[in-house]
């Protein structure tokens, strides 16, 4: 009973958020609609047992949402608010997509022969999941790992013009970096003795 | 309504003050400052974080504007009182307490306790502050705005005391940045869209004009800058030019100098004394800006007693620990060394004498010139000699010449600003710290 | 050792953050004046003024700003102090706290977390630049400090081999964390200001931009708003005790009185200790974040787990 209560109570406000991203005109306000619906999943997972799952995904989808905000709006020094401007694109391609991705897992769901539950659930998940992970799977961890971190170093490498020649001078001696923050475009302007 | 009067009588008895410093009333700002010291009320930063107002300085028409839009912005109950001198300061300060807890009977609960008498209530008509439903509007409404479109009120906002006066942003068009068009789609709820210009980085960004000052505290009195904001980096600044200066008494800072090149006789240690608050002053807002409260807080308790005459004695050893804590500040160092590096080279070339080409650096240098200096003051503080009348070292150069040095300050902050974030701007404009009640005929002395 | 407490704690724990703030804003504000008046000025009499501050505030009027978005304004401003309460629910008080969760380490980092949301919304909320550039800087600043932060309480986690804050406590019976892990436990600090987004760590509600985030917020939204700043700086720095301090532990005295005494210290520490650095701009600061701190918490983290491998 209580349980189902609690189901409701977090499955409904996580679809009507997921639908309000789409209705809302506002970048803001989408990004944090679908925030919103991903912390109500977050405690869907928890309510599935699988406490350390649902608090990560809370944690990570925060600080995700938080950062794809500002990728969305994109120092868009106006507030989106002001400007209204539809989340739909594609429309009928986008529905023609979703409803065939929706029938297919409910098709799934509902012809999959599901097995019997056989054994019973890990007395602490948490201590289970890591287990999985880092036992048989430390390998593919490793590696997933790796290619991460590397594919995260190459995208920066590859997005920024300057490199540490330009920061700490040719011969890296410079007593400190010049950076553009510091109101320095880049290397463009020489410091010191040549003055603005 | 009686838990609200309660609330209500304990917020008015400790207001929190914005300042409204008007160029030429240094003197003033210094006495309200000690005052609001005295009295433990803190200055505000912006005019929603006030519930008091105080004009410092005499209002000229120019000022009337942003004054007022300055006071439209204060969320009410508010007060709000206006110094013109020096001398009035404790009783302008007592006005903002004492009928402030008066509600007006039958007058839907508006708290407003304006003291000010002409002028004050001119165009209150887009604001009034019902109680119970709070969707009035912070920007003051357009309904006292006939002229102009809605859209000076945001930038008003913005700047905290921008100029309404303003027409659009079009006159930005023409600095170089290519194909900027004003926004997707014009204007939106009366409010001016931000353009598109290239940034930094190559990528096409949102680009706002907005207005600096002169509402911003630990600024310099009666300066706007107009920005042009990418995120927070300044792409482009622009030193508006300022409202030829009332005919009155001399610069307060470079008032020693100029007396004596007029034959008065002026004790050197009055001029040292002057020189050393100078600094102090300057100092602390650049430490205020750095966001270090507490050094700026004694470096201005210490400016007070430097001018308030008290024996050098009493205050020199004070003034060493000071200097000492801020030299030893290895953080302070890191986080303003590099911003706004005015080499000797460039800084002749825009005119600049004084601190900062002695300085030959970036902000840090600067505010060590400054220290050092005033360090060096302290020990004349006590000096009854004459001032020699060809003395002409005033605290933020040579005073004499065609230009004011702040002048040659003000010359030189718009290459120091492009390209600097937000905050290091803030940094830059006050390790200059150009003082605009010398911009102007009088300093020619 | 740790149980959880009964009901009514559920309901004290807010009222005990609010005193708890109170006295850390009252002594704030001691130390301020007596900076500004100096010793003569009487900064004592300063105490009470962030309550003066908090009443006025109470008996001012809300603004509204043109075309702003205030009800997202508004869930930010009220996200700070609810990320605040609901972090402090896994605080152990003494031995006892509010709820003890399998992962209570983690339901702390998640809820701080959240304060990344909140202070963007509600610098975005009121459409004014000098808001939004503050809101933009506290995400900065968690990008600064997210990293070595997590990396921080994952040692203590180690350390204790579970993310139960209430065993965690448990391990410490002997040596405390902050003994052997004095890297993760700065770093904890430092993390415990930013994300308060006080002190040092400031720059969102920085003074150079008019008060960032809470340039445009007046009357019960800019109370919410600063009010939940120091409850959330009495949370995160009351949480160090529990994560390195050992807890309630300590020789004498009652276990609440062991964790009253320890958080005061860590809070003291925090407000006296702000007098001394000036705001750390992110723009600087990132990269000592990420080339110091990082590695730092990460060997430490290494240290720890070698050690809890041969224990």
């Amino acid at each position: 009973m209580l349980d189902d209560v609690v189901f409701w109570a977090l499955a409904g406000p996580a679809v009507a958020a997921a639908v309000m991203v789409f209705r809302f005109a506002s970048m803001a306000r989408a990004t944090y609609a679908l925030l919103a619906s991903l912390l109500c999943v977050g405690g869907l997972v928890v309510r599935l047992g699988l406490d350390y799952l649902g608090v990560v995904v809370v944690l990570m989808m925060t600080i995700e949402m938080a950062l794809m905000g500002v990728f969305m709006v994109m120092f868009m020094m106006n507030p989106a608010g002001l400007m209204p401007m539809s989340m739909l694109h594609n429309r009928r391609g986008a529905a023609v997509i979703s409803g065939g991705v929706f029938v297919l897992l409910a098709a799934g769901v509902l012809l999959t022969p599901w097995p019997r539950r056989r054994g019973e659930p890990a007395a602490d998940p948490t201590k289970a999941l890591g287990e999985s992970l880092m036992g048989p799977h430390m390998l593919t961890m490793m590696t997933l790992g790796l290619a991460l971190f590397a594919t995260i170093v190459a995208t920066v490498v590859l997005a920024t013009r300057r490199g540490r020649y330009d920061r700490f001078g040719d011969d890296l001696r410079a007593r400190r970096a010049g950076d553009r923050g510091d109101g320095g475009d880049g290397g463009a302007r020489v410091r010191g003795g040549a003055g603005p | 309504m009686g838990l609200r009067d309660v609330l209500l009588r304990i917020g008015a008895g400790h207001p929190a003050v914005l300042l409204a410093c008007l160029p030429g009333a240094t003197e003033t700002r210094l006495a309200v400052e000690a005052g609001l010291r005295r009295r433990g009320w803190p200055v505000a930063a912006s005019p929603a974080a006030a519930s008091a107002l105080v004009v410092v300085g005499a209002a000229g028409a120019a000022d009337e504007e942003w004054v007022e839009g300055l006071w439209r912005q204060i969320p009410s109950p508010k007060a709000r009182s206006a110094v013109a001198g020096a001398y009035d300061v404790e009783a302008a300060l007592d006005t903002l307490v004492r009928p402030a807890a008066a509600p007006v009977p039958g007058d839907g609960g508006e708290h407003s306790a304006d003291h000010d008498g002409p002028g004050g209530h001119a165009d209150q008509g887009g604001h009034r502050d019902h109680d119970g439903h709070d969707d009035h509007d912070g920007h003051g409404g357009d309904d006292g705005h006939g002229g102009h479109g809605g859209h000076d009120d945001h930038d008003d906002h913005d700047g905290h005391g921008g100029h309404d006066g303003r027409d659009g942003h079009d006159d930005h068009g023409g600095h170089g940045d290519h194909g900027e068009h004003h926004g997707h789609g014009g204007v939106v709820a009366g409010l001016p869209m931000a353009g598109r210009a290239d940034d930094r980085d190559g990528l096409r960004l949102d680009r706002l004009h907005l207005p600096l000052g002169p509402g911003l505290a630990d600024w310099p009195a009666g300066l706007v800058l107009d920005v042009a904001l990418q995120g927070d980096v300044v792409q482009h600044a622009g030193v508006r030019p300022l409202p030829p200066p009332a005919p009155g008494g001399l610069p307060y800072w470079d008032e020693p100098w100029l007396r004596a090149a007029r034959g008065a006789h002026v004790p050197r240690g009055t001029a040292a004394r002057r020189r050393c608050a100078a600094h102090l002053d300057s100092a602390a807002r650049l430490l205020a800006v750095s966001g270090w409260p507490d050094p700026a807080a004694r470096a201005r308790r210490l400016r007070d007693a430097v001018l308030g005459g008290a024996p050098a004695r009493e205050w020199s050893a004070e003034l060493g620990r000071l200097v000492r804590r801020v030299r030893r500040s290895r953080v302070l160092r890191g986080l303003t060394a590099g911003l706004g590096a005015l080499p000797a080279a460039g800084a002749r070339r825009f005119g600049v004498t004084g601190p900062a080409l002695a300085a030959d650096g970036d902000a840090y240098d600067r505010l060590l010139v400054w220290l050092d200096d005033a360090v060096r003051c302290a020990a004349e503080a006590d000096d009854d000699r004459p001032l020699r009348p060809y003395d002409r070292d005033g605290p933020r150069g040579r005073l004499g010449g065609p230009r004011a040095p702040s002048d040659a300050l003000l010359d030189a902050l718009p290459e120091l600003l492009r390209g600097a974030e937000f905050a290091s701007a803030r940094v830059i404009v006050a390790s200059l710290d150009p003082d605009l009640d010398e911009v102007g005929a009088v300093v020619r002395g | 050792m740790a149980d959880t407490a009964p009901l009514w704690a559920v309901v004290l724990l807010p009222f005990a953050l609010v005193a708890a703030a109170a006295v850390v804003a009252g002594l704030d504000a001691v130390l301020t004046a007596a900076a500004e008046r100096g010793r003569g000025g009487r900064p004592l009499r300063a105490a009470p003024a962030p309550l003066r501050t908090g009443l006025r505030l109470l008996g001012g009027q809300p603004r509204r700003t043109t075309a702003g978005d205030p009800w997202l304004g508004r869930i930010g401003i009220a996200l700070v102090p609810v990320a605040a309460v609901l972090a402090g629910a896994v605080l152990p008080w003494g031995f006892r706290a509010v709820t003890d969760p399998v992962v209570g380490v983690v339901w702390f980092n998640a809820m701080e977390a959240l304060a990344w949301a909140a202070v963007w919304l509600a610098g975005w909320g009121p459409n004014s630049a000098l808001s939004l550039i503050g809101g933009y800087r506290f995400l900065a600043q968690g990008l600064a400090y997210e990293l070595p932060h997590m990396f921080a309480i994952t040692t203590a986690a180690l350390g204790a081999e579970s993310l139960r804050v209430g065993e965690v406590v448990a391990a410490q019976r002997g040596l405390w964390f902050a003994v052997w892990m004095p890297a993760a436990f700065a770093v904890f600090l430092l993390s415990a200001l930013a994300m308060a987004f006080w002190g040092p760590f400031d720059h969102p509600l920085g003074r150079d931009a008019a008060g960032g985030a809470a340039a445009e917020h007046a009357g019960v939204d800019r109370l919410v708003l600063l009010a939940g700043r120091w409850l959330l700086l009495v949370v995160t720095a009351g949480f160090s005790v529990p994560l390195f301090l050992g807890g309630g532990h300590g020789p004498w005295l009652p276990a609440w009185a062991w964790t009253l005494l320890k958080t005061a210290a860590v809070l003291g520490l925090l407000v006296a200790g702000r007098r001394l650095l000036p705001t750390l701009r992110m723009e600087r600061y990132l990269e000592f974040a990420w080339t110091v701190l990082v590695p730092l918490t990460l060997l430490q983290a290494l240290v720890v787990a070698v050690v809890v491998l041969n224990r």
